[in-house]
């Protein structure tokens, strides 16, 4: 239960951090803030429209107030209006955010799988052909910008193949319901989610595969294999099961990272997500959809850190009966 | 990536590596295998184009020389841009800028990331308590969204880049450093020296920080690795220094000028990829060979 309430605590603390640098970023720069809230036309504007503007952002009162204000503005949701989109901040990201859910979601799930797969065999056969070949991949792999892997992915497979759709998550002018709509879909997203899962495949990978030689030099694993039990019921049943357990808070940890890849991967596809938007708002300077869209991608993580912590006893018995 | 390895790594072999920092294994450490060897190469290479790369480059890449889209010739050996400047002689010029910003981040977050690691392992109680929840919050925010809201406000310099890149990356060099202190304060040669009456801070200069520099080394070549790989993909989203040529700001105008279409990637796509490949790697292997070196219980894995 303690345990419970520290790990709350932590990411109350994470949110309370991030929003306040969203709070003193604007304001901490030199020059007006207003600038950076309602766009940079503001130095257009005649004083009379300045004053109206600051008293509708509440730029005239106390910073304490402001500080507080601002926190309830963001816990409800109004995180600003974007002059450049048109819009309020939180609706543009609430168009963009079931598609980086959706790329996000898939390369997590692949990348575990084949990561936790790979790692138990490469650990099992250590130092054996396929041990060595995976290792120096997931270094290898380690060292590529994920970005320039997707623009190889791009020029080879769209340009100069055309096997597979490179632009967005659909096809514009396509059926918008349906199968053929769910198969589109697919298409768009096999080449950002390959991207994805290859950037962050060898993070799993290496983890698995050390958590799996601790265990594998265990004396419970010793005492399975003396008493008989077929190799392969000692790595299934004894062996995985227990590596697996440092791997599931790895892959939410990875998680900060994968929201990261997937900005830069969005970018090369033109994938209609959080990451494209953040790239838009940071081509045309919209600072509250830049700050929206950290702000959203940090609550993204920690809910997500929040599932792993709820996940967690369901592996690992001693903490369910510990509570 | 390499995060999650390091917590569970951490803590190990404290004893040898207060030997080590006795004995200098980190200069074998860069010859000790053939991959080890190949970084120390590839570094070797790489910072020499950086100190003679403007020298050797066949154009001023920030004049325009030929017609733009050029595939390669004798005249231009990657072919020209897309308002004609020679590619190869952008490259060579960018990898001052790329290793410079990666050199300075990462030697600023390893500065900071050590003195926060030493001062909570050693202090323990509330000031550990403290500094590793700071730490952590870092830790769990999303790295290159932060990154690029940060890069945005404070305007695209190199400087500014660096400065962005250090703020983000402290952190992990600061827990690593943190297990490892604590190890060494838990030493009975720590707790005599405490005895014989030796304050914080002597303690902190004569036994902890010489102990801790070796894997503080490590550190900072893996956060090297790391620095050039994010100004690649700061500068690739258009939050780059404008003025100055790098790695990343190559492949940002390669993208946005359509580099795809007009057939010319292979060589204006991945040459500049390949090298902030070669380079990461070559300071991953030898961080790596560092750090097995300086934490034995890795050997081998």
């Amino acid at each position: 239960m303690a345990w419970y309430l520290g790990r709350v605590g932590q990411y109350g603390l994470v949110l309370l951090v991030a929003m306040t640098f969203n709070f003193a970023l604007p304001r901490a720069m030199p020059g007006s803030p207003l600038r950076y809230l309602a766009g940079e036309d503001v130095g257009l504007l005649t004083p009379a429209q300045v004053a109206d503007l600051r008293a509708t952002y509440g730029l005239d009162r106390p910073l304490a107030a402001q500080y507080v204000a601002y926190l309830g503005d963001t816990l409800r949701g109004a995180w600003g209006f974007s002059f450049q989109l048109g819009k309020p901040v939180a609706e543009a990201i609430r168009e963009r955010l079931p598609w980086t859910l959706l790329l996000v979601g898939s390369s997590l799930l692949v990348a575990t799988a084949f990561g936790i797969i790979a790692g138990a065999i490469a650990a099992w056969r250590r130092g054996g052909r396929f041990d060595t070949a995976a290792l120096s991949s997931a270094i290898l792999v380690d060292a590529l910008p994920t970005f320039w892997l997707g623009m190889l992915f791009v020029a080879v497979f769209a340009v100069s193949w055309r096997l597979l759709p490179v632009f967005g998550a659909y096809t514009p002018w396509g059926d918008r319901s349906g199968w053929p709509f769910v198969l589109d879909v697919a298409r768009h997203l096999v080449l950002p989610a390959t991207t994805l899962t290859l950037a962050s495949l060898s993070g799993t990978f290496l983890v698995m595969r050390y958590a799996m030689l601790d265990v594998l030099g265990q004396d419970y694993v010793r005492t399975a294999r003396a008493k008989g039990l077929p190799e392969r019921r000692v790595v299934m049943g004894h062996a995985v099961r227990n590596a697996l357990l440092p791997v599931s808070t790895v892959v939410f940890l990875n998680l900060g990272f994968l929201v990261g890849g997937a900005t830069v991967v969005e970018t090369v596809f033109a994938y209609p997500g959080v990451g494209t938007l953040l790239y838009q708002a940071v081509l045309a300077r919209d600072y509250p959809v830049l700050q929206g869209a950290f702000f959203m991608l940090t609550v993204s993580v920690l809910l997500a850190n929040a599932l792993a912590d709820a996940v967690y006893p369901l592996l690992d018995p001693r903490v369910r009966r510990g509570g | 990536m390499g995060t999650p390895l390091a917590a569970p790594l951490a803590g190990a072999g404290s004893d040898r590596a207060a030997v080590g920092a006795r004995q200098r294994p980190w200069l074998a450490a860069l010859f000790r295998t053939r991959t080890a060897a190949f970084g120390t190469f590839v570094l070797t290479v790489v910072v020499a184009t950086a100190l003679f790369g403007r020298a050797l480059a066949p154009y001023d890449p920030r004049e325009v020389v030929a017609r733009p889209y050029q595939p390669p010739s004798a005249q231009h050996w990657l072919g020209t841009n897309d308002i004609g400047q020679d590619i190869f002689s952008e490259l060579l010029w960018g990898t001052r800028a790329s290793l410079t910003v990666g050199l300075v981040a990462a030697l600023a977050a390893v500065l900071v990331g050590t003195a926060v690691g030493v001062v909570a392992g050693l202090a323990g109680g509330w000031v550990d308590a403290v500094l590793m929840r700071a730490t952590d919050v870092v830790l769990t925010l999303p790295f290159l969204p932060l990154a690029i809201v940060l890069a945005a406000f404070l305007g695209p310099s190199l400087g500014n880049t660096a400065l962005v890149l250090a703020l983000v990356i402290w952190a992990r060099p600061a827990r690593v450093v943190r297990s490892h202190a604590l190890g060494i304060a838990g030493h009975a040669y720590v707790e005599a020296a405490h005895a014989l009456g030796g304050g914080f801070g002597h303690v902190l200069r004569r036994h902890v920080v010489p102990a801790v520099l070796p894997l503080a080394l490590s550190q900072f070549i893996l956060a090297v690795s790391s620095a050039i790989l994010a100004e690649a993909s700061l500068a690739f989203l258009g939050l780059g220094d404008p003025i100055q040529k790098s790695w990343g700001s190559v492949l940002f105008y390669a993208q946005s000028r359509g580099a795809f279409l007009s057939g010319a990637w292979p060589w204006w796509v991945v040459p500049p990829g390949l090298l902030i490949a070669l380079t990461v790697l070559g300071f991953a292997l030898v961080g790596r060979s560092l750090e097995a070196v300086l934490l034995p219980r890795l050997r081998g894995r």
